[in-house]
């Protein structure tokens, strides 16, 4: 689809709204949590431990981001536990392992958990350096997996095309540099020049090709004026800030995260440059909220990797955020981030689709089983609905982000409540069927089929 | 233009912290003839010694008493290594190469879960100093005072490095003894207790590049690695065991660092390598090195 259409009736188009509650409950889609009274299984049921490994970052600057994930998944698996555990008898089993051992022995180690350790069931992973290394191999040893972040699309796209065993909860790595491009150009329209630092790796370059595709549609008058890519693991962002400060740039697109974010937003306070510069994040406060402090700068878009800021849905209007929230923040004194939404709800889909399955085969069901319920199940997570695609084992939920902001509340800057952003993921992801694409699906999609907006 | 001087700045900066590291493991082969595969972790502990450090400050310290806590980490890391040299490192001088390698190297792996056990696996940071030390105006942009703070010390050092090794009776001993250890020895020198200081100057120049730099940057455990590798680019160009190599290799790579990611984004890491692959092929001892 060619052609011009004014930039804010597209944006209306795409759903992009500020401030936004959610879509009423439709049908019956399955809440996160252990329900008072529970069905009796049918058919005889195990009491053997049911195993489940799990791998994030544990270690290094990443620690801040994925280790979370970790206690998302043991608060869901203490929760159900306590409630007599899966289908009431198979208590749940986490097995860590870090992610920060890299991507070859981290392949090892799962073969290591499937074969040694017979796990049923892997969980975890942060980063889109290794699903695609890991996705095959949980495919060949046959081991049921829900991968919580690891977002490229990529894994999809390329390394397991037809998944069978492996699923993924996360929104697609593509809607968060459209999230970020779609926000930054309805906030600030006016943007010309634009700098972007991004980690040098794939998620990095995936967050500045769908930027800049996004931008390329939304602010045809826009161009990218400096790039910056610092090693994944860097502290020292004392050059790629002055490089990026001297392009003049209106918008500084960066999808630097974890512990890395946290040294270059406190060297780029002392260079000036959140004076000089709009700054669009796409993933800054995906890490620990506690990891950011109060002197983070206010008003800039400050990304949760598109998936989830706890603070959203707020007060009584989405009682699943609010008591998941409560619950984290008692059993581990500090709030969650969307890498502990997601292996939360990734662990309660686990066991609704253990427990549909049962229904229907009794017993303990199968791994295929189990599959066949995982696909084109919804749920009503803490973050609002997350449905997995069957096409593709994808979970998909509205996308969100927003603008940073100090409040009493907190001892850490928030995403400020009255601005939030959120897109209908429909929207901004390639539809089922979509031909793999370069570099993603999502990409061509928008190059071909999003229109050029005027100004 | 009016950012070349906050390039040539951050050239120095890097060229501060690098030339410490650097220097230490340049000093540590020229005496003793051992790569010390542990340098990397040496600084990570300098850098881990010093965030603890002011982290044990309360809030509202004074400026001028943080700086007084930052060679913590230069101290913390020389008596790790006048320990590390006698009981780790002396009974390998008579075996060959690859034993020494396998224990540094070792040494590494072990410095860096201690340093993982003890400060836990999130990055530690300390940037108080950073945050107090304001900014002044560059032609019209915010320079951080801090990274003046460490380009000075990183000249000092320097300085001082150079007058202690040329300048001092200490120095010409040592120089002896990286000349020829057995004829030094057979003079009356006390190899064993050279090497210890040695050692321990070499550990004390890592740990202050660290302990400097972590205000700005924050300890975290990869840190080590990062630096070894980047050091040893630094002493390929300049010459192992080379100070005044490491001094230069220091400055060249800070130099070529920020003229890669100015101009060069795509393959900032890449340009250093290649540029050590050149000064191989063409002087194979680096440039201040000696064939032997």
């Amino acid at each position: 689809m060619a052609g011009e259409v004014n930039r804010r009736d597209f944006l209306s188009t795409l759903g992009v709204s500020v401030g936004a509650t959610l879509a009423a409950s439709a049908g019956a889609v399955l809440p996160v949590g252990v329900a008072q009274a529970q069905d009796k299984p049918k058919g005889n049921i195990p009491d053997t431990p049911y195993k489940i490994g799990h791998m994030t970052f544990f270690t290094g600057p990443a620690a801040v981001l994925g280790e979370p994930m970790f206690k998302g998944q043991q608060l869901a698996a203490e929760e159900i536990n306590a409630a007599g555990g899966l289908l009431g008898r198979r208590k749940i089993e986490l097995l860590k392992a870090d992610e920060n051992a890299g991507t070859d022995a981290n392949v090892k180690e799962l073969r290591r958990l499937k074969l040694s350790e017979k796990i049923d069931f892997f969980c975890g992973i942060t980063s889109s350096g290794n699903t695609p290394a890991l996705g095959p191999v949980a495919e060949e040893v046959k081991v049921l997996t829900i991968f919580v972040d690891g977002c490229t699309d990529f894994l999809w796209d390329k390394a397991v095309p037809n998944p069978h065993y492996i699923f993924r909860i996360t929104n697609m790595q593509s809607a968060d540099g459209v999230t970020g491009a779609l926000a930054a150009a309805m906030t600030w329209p006016k943007t010309k020049r634009i700098a972007h630092i991004h980690p040098d790796y794939s998620y990095g370059r995936n967050a500045f090709d769908h930027f800049t595709i996004v931008m390329k549609k939304m602010l045809p008058n826009a161009e990218n004026v400096s790039e910056g890519w610092p090693k994944l693991g860097t502290t020292d962002f004392s050059s790629h800030i002055t490089k990026a400060i001297a392009s003049k740039p209106d918008l500084l697109a960066t999808s630097v995260w974890g512990g890395d974010y946290v040294a270059f937003y406190k060297q780029a306070l002392r260079y000036g440059m959140f004076d000089k510069m709009k700054v669009a994040s796409m993933i800054a406060f995906g890490v620990a909220p506690h990891a950011i402090g109060k002197d983070h700068p206010e008003g800039i878009i400050a990304g949760v990797h598109s998936n989830y800021h706890f603070t959203y849905p707020g007060g009584d209007r989405w009682p699943y955020n609010k008591a998941f929230v409560e619950k984290y923040h008692k059993r581990f004194n500090e709030y969650p981030n969307f890498q502990a939404e997601g292996a939360y709800t990734a662990t309660y889909m686990l066991k609704s689709a253990i427990e549909k399955a049962n229904k229907l085969v009794g017993g303990w069901p199968e791994d295929d089983a189990i599959i066949t319920m995982l696909e084109g199940l919804m749920m009503a997570g803490p973050a609002g609905y997350v449905y997995i695609r069957p096409d593709n084992h994808q979970g998909y939920k509205d996308a969100v982000t927003g603008f940073s902001k100090n409040v009493a509340e907190y001892p850490f800057p928030i995403l400020d409540p009255a601005r939030i952003i959120t897109i209908p993921i429909r929207n901004i992801t390639a539809p089922p069927g979509w031909p793999k694409g370069e570099p993603t699906s999502t990409y061509t999609w928008i190059d071909k089929t999003w229109p050029v907006a005027k100004a | 233009m009016d950012f070349f001087f906050i390039h040539l700045l951050n050239a120095l900066l890097s060229a501060a912290t690098l030339f410490l590291i650097a220097g230490g493991l340049s000093l540590i082969y020229g005496v003793m003839r051992i790569v010390n595969l542990a340098h990397g972790n040496i600084y990570a502990f300098g850098a881990y010694v010093t965030a603890w450090a002011l982290g044990r400050l309360v809030a509202g310290t004074p400026t001028p008493v943080l700086y007084l806590a930052l060679p913590a980490g230069a101290v913390g890391a020389a008596l790790l290594g006048a320990v590390l040299e006698p009981t780790l490192l002396r009974p390998f001088y008579k075996r060959a190469e690859e034993y020494q390698l396998l224990v540094t190297f070792g040494l590494l792996m072990i410095l860096g879960d201690v340093m993982h056990f003890v400060w836990g696996p999130y990055p530690l940071s300390a940037s108080a100093l950073w945050e107090n030390s304001g900014s002044l105006s560059i032609a019209g942009n915010p320079y951080p005072n801090y990274n003046l703070v460490v380009i000075a010390i990183g000249g000092f050092a320097a300085a001082f490095l150079w007058a202690f090794v040329y300048k001092t009776r200490f120095g010409i001993v040592l120089r002896a003894t990286s000349q020829n250890m057995r004829m030094a020895s057979a003079l009356g020198v006390n190899v064993n207790r050279i090497y210890v200081q040695a050692f321990t100057l070499g550990c004390f120049m890592a740990g202050l590049g660290g302990a400097i730099i972590v205000p700005a940057q924050s300890a975290v455990l990869d840190m080590g690695v990062d630096a070894l590798v980047l050091s040893f680019i630094v002493v390929v160009i300049g010459g192992l065991g080379s100070l005044e190599g490491a001094l230069v290799g220091a400055l060249i790579v800070g130099v070529v660092r920020e003229m890669g990611i100015a101009w060069f984004a795509e393959i900032e890491l890449a340009v250093l390598y290649l540029m050590a692959a050149i000064v191989l092929l063409v002087r194979p001892a680096g440039l201040f090195g000696r064939a032997s």
